[in-house]
C-alpha cells in the first residue's frame, strides 16, 4: 500500500502539490484526473523522488520513502512509466526491457516471457530500434520496462497521449487484465475518459494541488457532471 | 610502391596513438558530455608513473598495470569531491578542471622538477621486411591500441555495464526511475575514461618525453579528434582520429609539419562549420 501523508513539493518557491493526503492499495487501479498544471506529474514525480518533497511523508508498505533517491523507491517495488514514454529510442526493444531488469532485484522480477504472454508484439520486433516504434507502440515498451522489474505499485503518466484510440483501448483493457491477475496497484494520471472508464476502480479530481472528489468508476460512468466540473476548460 | 608502406605504416601508429590517448576522453567528454581540461595531466601523470616504476627498477609490465590504477584513484577522488557537483555545467566544470589542470602540473615540478624525462623501449629492435625496418615497440603499441579500443567499445556496446552507463547518460532520471543508481554509473564511467588517459599515459611514455607540459599537446588533438568525429556515438573518435591524425601526419612528412598542423585546423573548423554535428552525427539526440 502506497500512502501519503500531507505531502507538499514543487519547484524552486512554488508550492504545487499542498498537503497531500491519500492512500493507494494494491490491488486497485486509481485514476487521478484534472485539468493541466492542478500538480498530477509533480504528485508522481515526488512519488518517485524525482522531486524533493518539501514536507510530508510517502510510505509504501511500512518504509519512509520521501528521503530515498530515486532509483531505491523503484528498488522497492514502485514502477513508473513517466510522461512522453521516454523509452531509449537508441535502443532494441530488448535492451530497453533488460534496463528495466538490471538495477532490479532479480528475485521479484518477471520472466520476459510473461512479458511477452501481455505484449506478444515486442517479441515478434525484439531486436526492432525501439525509435522506429509508432507512439502507441512506444508506450506499450514503456509500460512492459516498468512491469519486468516486477513492482507492486505501477505509476503512469498521461499514456494515451498521443496514440491512436484503437491502441488506448487495447492498452487499457491489457493493464485492467494485468491488475486483476496479479495484485498490482496502478496509480493513472489522465484526460483521457475513455482510458480512465476502461481502466479504473476509483477516481479522484484533483485540482490547484489538492484532491476535490474521490469517487468509485461506477458513479463516473452514470453521471459525468464531475467530468465536466473538473475537465472542462 | 613499398616505399609508400613505412609512410602509412607511421600514420596508422599516429592515428592509433591518438585515438588511445583520446580513448578516455571519449567517454569523459564524448558520452558523458564532462569537459575534463585536467585530462591531459591525468595522461601525464601515468606516463610519470612509469617514469617513476622504471626508476626504481621494476619491470614494464609493473607500470602498465599500476598507471592506471593510480589515475584512477585520481579520477575517483576528482569525481567525488569535483565533478559530480557541477555535472551539466559546463562552464563550471571547465573553470574548476582548468585550475585542476595546473595544480596537477605544478605538483608534478615539486615532485620531478620542470625537466624532462625519459623511458627507456621494454622491447627494443625492428622488425625488417625487405628493405624498411620498423621498430618492434611501435607495433606493440598500435597493437595494443587496436585491442584498447576495442575492449572499450565492448564494455560500453557489449555489456550490461554499458548498457546501463548509455542509459543513465541518454536519460538520467529514466534510468533511476528503472531502479538504476546513476552516482554510481556516472563515477565510474568517469573512473575508467581516467584509467585509460593514465594507461596511454604509461603506453606511450617510451616513444615521447616525458615533461609537465606534455598533457597539452595530447589534449588538444583529442577534443579536437572527438569534435570532429560526432560527440554522440563512440566511433565518432575513430573517424576523428583518422581525419585529424593521418591529415597530419602525412602532410608534416610530404610538406612541413607546420602546414601540415595548419591544414589540420582548416579541415577541422570546416567539418565543424558544415557539420556541426561531427562527421558520425551529433550527440545524443533527443
Amino acid at each position: 500500500m502506497l500512502e501519503l501523508r500531507n505531502l507538499s513539493s514543487g519547484y524552486g518557491d512554488a508550492l504545487v502539490l499542498r498537503d497531500f493526503s491519500c492512500r493507494f492499495e494494491n490491488g486497485r487501479v486509481t485514476a487521478l484526473m484534472g485539468r493541466n498544471g492542478m500538480g498530477k506529474t509533480t504528485l508522481l514525480k515526488t512519488i518517485m523522488g524525482l522531486i524533493k518533497a518539501k514536507s510530508g511523508s510517502v510510505r509504501f508498505d511500512g518504509q519512509a520513502l520521501e528521503t530515498w533517491p530515486t532509483h531505491l523507491i523503484a528498488r522497492a517495488g514502485i514502477g513508473y512509466v513517466p510522461q512522453g514514454r521516454e523509452i531509449f529510442e537508441d535502443f532494441s526493444v530488448t535492451e530497453n526491457l533488460q534496463l528495466g531488469l538490471l538495477g532490479q532485484d532479480p528475485v521479484g522480477a518477471l520472466p520476459f516471457s510473461q512479458i511477452y504472454d501481455w505484449f506478444p508484439l515486442l517479441k515478434e520486433r525484439a531486436d526492432q530500434r525501439a525509435g522506429t516504434f509508432s507512439g502507441g507502440q512506444q508506450q506499450i515498451l514503456a509500460i512492459a520496462r516498468a512491469l519486468v522489474g516486477g513492482p507492486k505499485m505501477l505509476l503512469l503518466d498521461e499514456p494515451t497521449e498521443g496514440i491512436q484510440p484503437s491502441i488506448v483501448h487495447d492498452i487499457g483493457l491489457q493493464l485492467a487484465k494485468i491488475a486483476k491477475e496479479t495484485g498490482l496497484g496502478i496509480l493513472i494520471v489522465e484526460q483521457n475518459v475513455e482510458m480512465v472508464r476502461t481502466l479504473a476502480d476509483q477516481v479522484l479530481f484533483m485540482e490547484n494541488g489538492e484532491i476535490r472528489e474521490s469517487c468509485d468508476i461506477e458513479a463516473v460512468k452514470q453521471d459525468d457532471t464531475l467530468l465536466h466540473r473538473y475537465l472542462s476548460v | 610502391m613499398s616505399e609508400l608502406i613505412p609512410i602509412f605504416l607511421d600514420a596508422s601508429s599516429y592515428i592509433l596513438i591518438l585515438v588511445l590517448v583520446a580513448l578516455g576522453l571519449m567517454i569523459v567528454f564524448g558520452m558523458m558530455g564532462v569537459i575534463n581540461m585536467a585530462h591531459g595531466e591525468l595522461f601525464m601523470i601515468g606516463a610519470y608513473v612509469m617514469v617513476l616504476t622504471q626508476d626504481m627498477g621494476l619491470p614494464f609490465l609493473v607500470g602498465i598495470v599500476l598507471a592506471p590504477l593510480v589515475v584512477a584513484f585520481f579520477g575517483l577522488l576528482i569525481e567525488t569531491a569535483l565533478i559530480r557537483h557541477i555535472y551539466h555545467r559546463p562552464l563550471d566544470t571547465i573553470l574548476a578542471t582548468w585550475g585542476l589542470s595546473i595544480a596537477l602540473k605544478q605538483l608534478v615540478v615539486l615532485l620531478f622538477g620542470p625537466e624532462s624525462h625519459s623511458v627507456p623501449l621494454p622491447v627494443d629492435g625492428s622488425l625488417d621486411v625487405g628493405t624498411f625496418s620498423y621498430p618492434v615497440y611501435r607495433l606493440i603499441l598500435m597493437l595494443t591500441s587496436i585491442l584498447l579500443i576495442g575492449g572499450t567499445f565492448w564494455l560500453f556496446l557489449r555489456t550490461k555495464f554499458g548498457l546501463m552507463a548509455r542509459a543513465v547518460i541518454a536519460r538520467p532520471a529514466t534510468a533511476a526511475a528503472l531502479g538504476i543508481d546513476t552516482r554510481r554509473m556516472y563515477r565510474w564511467s568517469f573512473v575508467i575514461g581516467t584509467a585509460l588517459a593514465g594507461l596511454a599515459g604509461a603506453l606511450v611514455a617510451p616513444i615521447i618525453s616525458v615533461d609537465p607540459q606534455m598533457g597539452l599537446g595530447y589534449l588538444v588533438p583529442g577534443f579536437l579528434s572527438i569534435l570532429v568525429g560526432g560527440a554522440g556515438p563512440l566511433a565518432g573518435v575513430l573517424a576523428g582520429g583518422a581525419v585529424i591524425g593521418g591529415v597530419n601526419n602525412l602532410l608534416a612528412v610530404w610538406i612541413s609539419p607546420v602546414a601540415a598542423l595548419i591544414t589540420v585546423y582548416v579541415i577541422a573548423i570546416l567539418i565543424i562549420r558544415l557539420k556541426p554535428e561531427g562527421l558520425l552525427g551529433g550527440r545524443r539526440a533527443k
